[in-house]
């Protein structure tokens, strides 16, 4: 069975908010339902823009198979900053796992994929956005 | 300012040092505590315990090995939880305290924490931090209560108000690595705060705090919990969620419900 840290922020990520025992109540459950050690996760600093935390748990996976985070838009804003994130990663071969989006990235190719899924999300934050009101 | 000397002094005293140490208000309602305790410990081993509550909870490494403290810890957790007196008790114990730092219109957390640690092990341990870089408003403070006389490596350690703001400006480099190199570099400053059994110990939780393993021959036991006032800001734990108010007065529940007369 493989031993994962998990990873959750205690403030709000692309205007969401989660309380931090759910993001632990949807990791949990991930983990369970993908046959994961599930590790006491790591909650990331409050301060805006701050992974030093991530940064601190990704330096200390040398004796886990990798890290389960709430969800992948909980990573850096700053594409430079995320590909030095999925650079390391690939290096150290260890996995990265999104809980709430029940996904998994160890491959060059997935992290691309997930590259594209922040670019998407990023893109419509200038869409058009019809009012339901 | 309006306050009598007695809650001047408590109040400077909170400021200068960030912690303040004083006998429990209530030892009716914590020995009703050390009660519940060792009857929950009794039927979670399985086991009736006799003499005294301290030396039992001192000495509990005899019958917790390391690998079965966490599970342990977690179903005394759940166990003083259910008891419906169980947190009105924790609050008579630093009442007075309480009302003068915090306010007389107060949210407590809803769930009260107990931190259990075995001579010699480092399973157990809280890594250097603050509550407020995870997500609490500095408009909390921690009530943390020992059940034994907590003393040298088997207390917690606070970083001075006057340290603070130091590592604030050179917080990237302090805690870039890890929590040890965070902990390494404060080390020299902070003080360890000794508290006995039948005394309650009130801090600043946005002051670095944490523990080291317990180097001492017996198990230390705190509970802590934390409160705020009701109408002051909540960080990430919420109203509801992480605290509920628990001494609402009557001019506020008024307050929230006033409505004008209608005017058109």
């Amino acid at each position: 069975m493989s031993l994962v840290r998990g990873y959750i922020f205690s403030r709000p990520f692309m205007g969401e908010r989660v309380p931090q025992h759910v993001q632990n109540i949807v990791i949990r459950d991930y983990c369970e339902r993908n046959n994961l050690q599930y590790l006491l996760s790591a909650t990331e600093y409050a301060m805006q823009n701050c992974h030093l935390v991530l940064k601190q748990v990704i330096g200390e996976l040398s004796n886990i198979d990798g890290l389960v985070a709430y969800s992948l838009f909980q990573l850096p804003e700053q594409a430079l900053e995320r590909e030095l994130i999925y650079k390391e990663l690939i290096k150290q071969n260890k996995v990265l796992h999104f809980a709430l989006e029940s996904m998994k990235t160890v491959t060059r190719q997935e992290f691309e994929h997930i590259e594209t899924l922040w670019q998407i999300r990023l893109t419509m934050e200038h869409c058009y956005e019809p009012n339901h009101e | 300012m309006y306050l009598t000397e007695e809650e001047k002094a408590l109040s400077s005293e909170y400021l200068e040092k960030g912690f303040v140490i004083r006998t429990v208000a209530d030892s009716d309602a914590l020995n009703w505590m050390q009660k519940q305790f060792i009857k929950i410990i009794s039927d979670s081993l399985g086991k009736p315990f006799k003499g005294p509550p301290i030396d039992i909870l001192n000495f509990i490494h005899r019958d917790v090995p390391a690998e079965k403290l966490n599970a342990f810890r977690l179903s005394v957790i759940r166990e003083i939880n259910s008891l419906k007196n169980f947190r009105q008790m924790y609050f008579r114990v630093a009442k007075p305290f309480l009302e003068t730092l915090v306010g007389n219109e107060l949210s407590m957390q809803r769930r009260i924490n107990l931190s259990i640690q075995l001579p010699n092990d480092d399973s157990s341990l809280l890594a250097t931090h603050a509550d407020t870089w995870s997500g609490d408003s500095p408009y909390e403070v921690v009530v943390w209560l020992p059940m034994v006389d907590c003393y040298s490596s088997k207390a917690m350690y606070l970083l001075p108000p006057l340290d603070y703001p130091e590592l604030a400006d050179n917080f990237v480099i302090q805690a870039g690595n890890s929590s040890e190199d965070l902990y390494q570099s404060i080390k020299n400053k902070v003080n360890w705060l000794a508290v006995k059994y039948g005394e309650v110990l009130i801090f600043d939780q946005s002051l670095p705090h944490g523990n080291r393993v317990n180097k001492e021959s017996e198990t230390r036991w705190s509970l802590n919990c934390r409160f705020k006032g009701v109408f002051t800001p909540y960080g990430d734990k919420k109203i509801g969620e992480f605290f509920e108010p628990i001494t609402l007065r009557a001019a506020s529940q008024k307050g929230m419900i006033y409505k004008l007369p209608k005017a058109s």
